[in-house]
């Protein structure tokens, strides 16, 4: 595939060191790692909010950046779209002034009204931000990013605060206008369902890091298990047998065994990926759901980390550490010091078999699928319609 | 007290532009940018608020009176000293308010503009200056009422010259010190108005903001 994005550089911010080489095709990109990585600082030099301190970044042939020339294109010359975490919408403007925002034509407000239509908003059009939902805020903050045609979009976890469902419509949408647009998209997650759902290629940042991609569908090749989510340093990984018991499957370890979601397509000897936040803790003297009831392990803290808004325990547990992260200030009744006894709980949809599963992606374990049923007209549908006006 | 109160509002006509362009572009410097000397300037301008109005006027009446190169300006007792005179006291209401507002604008959202093929002048018309602009408002009602009110500083270094640089406060002083009551109390209540309109005008400006209850 013809390269559109190729990028190598360095940039230090005081003892943090962010070490980047990655290209991209014409195809959706997903860097991802654990929080503070540099995920989003990533984004930001390529955007030009942020000057790189060594290397290049050269996009569609052109050089945006070359801190061996000393060049350096401000964000307004790079034409680079890019939706903030945070959504960043002018709080002053209305949903199409938002749109329209960085349209310098003539007609800026009807084409910024036809992208208002694709997102699914023409009637909110003169709505402020804080008169819409979070899932239309995204649309508009999506709207904005990609109506002034730009050569790529980068994405900040933008459905991070939005629950399973709404955030399943929002990355179908973003998906479909990818096929729509071909604008190469670099997308930041922590979340190991977005990589599977959205990515044609998949970066691992680790510690400031980004050295390795590879293409999605080998994400679930043997060969490269070991290595890659090792090197993540992230997530707890399991390596055991799978074995069918009363009609059930299990991945058995030396230490423990947990059920699987069926259908459970491979045997033998497997690697597992459990992504940290999806390990529940148990309170004590609560019942446990019926789901969770045949993966229950019990465990002793090891570690106590807080990372910004979050924190991750490490948990030894059935001859493993396991990684459990959450919101701080969840739990905030239970003691969670070192030393101390936990309970936990892994939905058996949430374990990942990283080992070739045809067509791994289109299992949604921790989603409903309701809502997809419920959206009216495929994307492809009113793209037709739209071109038949 | 006619020319009294026209020459007031001459004196507002004047400092009014000066203290928006003056006071929002020092209001943004302090709150957006970085650079050498930050503090002292901060320093510089907040000086008033602190210095009696006498040992300001002082201080001015040295710079325009022993500098060489203002000396020759001849501004001192004419009515572009009391043009200047208010706007020593009443820049760092100005300030304070720009200050306040450029700081609550996120600079994500500048960043955004950025991102969106803005340049930094267009950044500040487009989403800086917009969303500033309530505390911009409310700070200039603020300050426009000192301007007109100043008294110490005026006397200091324009004087007290009917038809010249009598503003309306020094208007009430000669005419008290005249004993005519009346007359001062005229001038009074019409400057009184002007400071219940513009506290008026501030807390619009706050309520529609959604700020103090």
């Amino acid at each position: 595939m013809e390269e559109r994005l190729d990028a190598r550089f360095l940039k230090k911010l005081g003892s943090f060191r962010l070490d980047v080489a990655l290209t991209l095709g014409e195809e959706i990109g997903v860097i991802f790692g654990p929080s503070g990585a540099g995920k989003s600082q990533t984004l930001r030099v390529l955007a030009g909010l942020s000057k790189p301190d060594e290397g290049y970044i050269k996009l569609n042939g052109r050089t945006l950046a070359d801190a061996s020339k000393k060049i350096s294109l401000p964000p307004k010359e790079r034409r680079i779209g890019l939706v903030f975490q945070e959504l960043s919408l002018f709080p002053h403007l209305t949903a199409l002034e938002n749109v329209a925002y960085g349209l310098k034509c003539s007609d800026r407000l009807e084409v910024a009204m036809e992208w208002l239509h694709m997102v699914r908003l023409d009637e909110l059009s003169d709505r402020y931000p804080h008169q819409l939902s979070g899932g239309q805020r995204q649309r508009v903050a999506l709207a904005r990013a990609l109506a002034p045609g730009p050569d790529l979009l980068l994405l900040d976890e933008p459905f991070n605060a939005l629950d399973g469902p709404v955030r399943r419509a929002l990355r179908r949408e973003l998906k479909g206008l990818f096929n729509e647009t071909k604008t190469p998209i670099i997308y930041v997650t922590h979340d190991i369902e977005d990589v599977c759902s959205m990515a044609d290629r998949v970066f691992f940042i680790r510690d400031g890091e980004l050295v390795t991609s590879i293409p999605v569908q080998s994400l679930w090749d043997p060969s490269v298990q070991g290595s890659t989510w090792h090197s993540l340093g992230w997530g707890t990984l399991i390596h055991g047998v799978i074995e069918e018991r009363n009609g059930l499957y299990w991945i058995v370890w030396d230490g423990g065994r947990l059920a699987l979601r069926p259908p459970v397509k491979v045997e033998g000897d497997v690697t597992a990926f459990v992504a940290p936040h999806h390990v529940k803790l148990l309170y004590p003297d609560l019942p446990v759901d019926p789901e969770l009831e045949d993966n229950v392990v019990e465990g002793v803290v090891a570690e106590r980390v807080v990372l910004g808004g979050t924190t991750r325990l490490f948990v030894r547990a059935c001859n493993l550490q396991w990684q459990v992260e959450f919101l701080n200030g969840s739990y905030a009744t239970m003691e969670l010091s070192e030393g101390q006894r936990v309970r936990m709980a892994v939905k058996p949809g949430c374990i990942y078999i990283l080992r070739s599963v045809p067509n791994p992606c289109t299992i949604d374990p921790c989603t409903e699928t309701q809502f997809e049923r419920e959206r009216k007209v495929p994307f492809s549908a009113r793209r037709e319609r739209r071109n038949g006006i | 007290m006619i020319s009294s109160l026209i020459l007031s509002l001459k004196v507002l006509a004047v400092d009014v532009p000066l203290l928006l362009v003056i006071g929002t572009s020092l209001g943004w410097l302090l709150a957006r940018r970085n650079f050498r000397g930050k503090e002292a300037l901060n320093l510089l301008i907040f000086l008033p608020v602190v210095l009696p109005p006498s040992v300001l006027g002082l201080y001015l009446l040295m710079l325009f009176g022993r500098l060489p190169f203002m000396r020759e300006l001849g501004l001192l007792f004419s009515f572009p000293a009391a043009a200047i005179a208010p706007l020593f006291p009443s820049l760092p209401i100005m300030v304070q308010s720009a200050r306040s507002g450029f700081a609550s604008v996120d600079v994500g959202l500048e960043e955004a503009a950025r991102t969106l093929g803005d340049g930094e002048l267009a950044v500040f018309w487009r989403v800086s200056f917009p969303i500033a602009k309530r505390f911009l408002m409310a700070g200039l009602a603020l300050a426009s009422a000192r301007a007109l009110g100043d008294f110490g500083v005026t006397l200091m270094i324009a004087g007290n010259i009917p038809g010249r640089t009598q503003t309306l406060p020094l208007y009430i002083y000669s005419r008290v010190e005249a004993l005519d009551l009346a007359g001062a109390n005229m001038a009074a209540i019409l400057l009184t108005g002007v400071g219940v309109m513009s506290l008026l005008l501030v807390r619009r400006m706050e309520g529609a903001h959604g700020g103090a209850s």
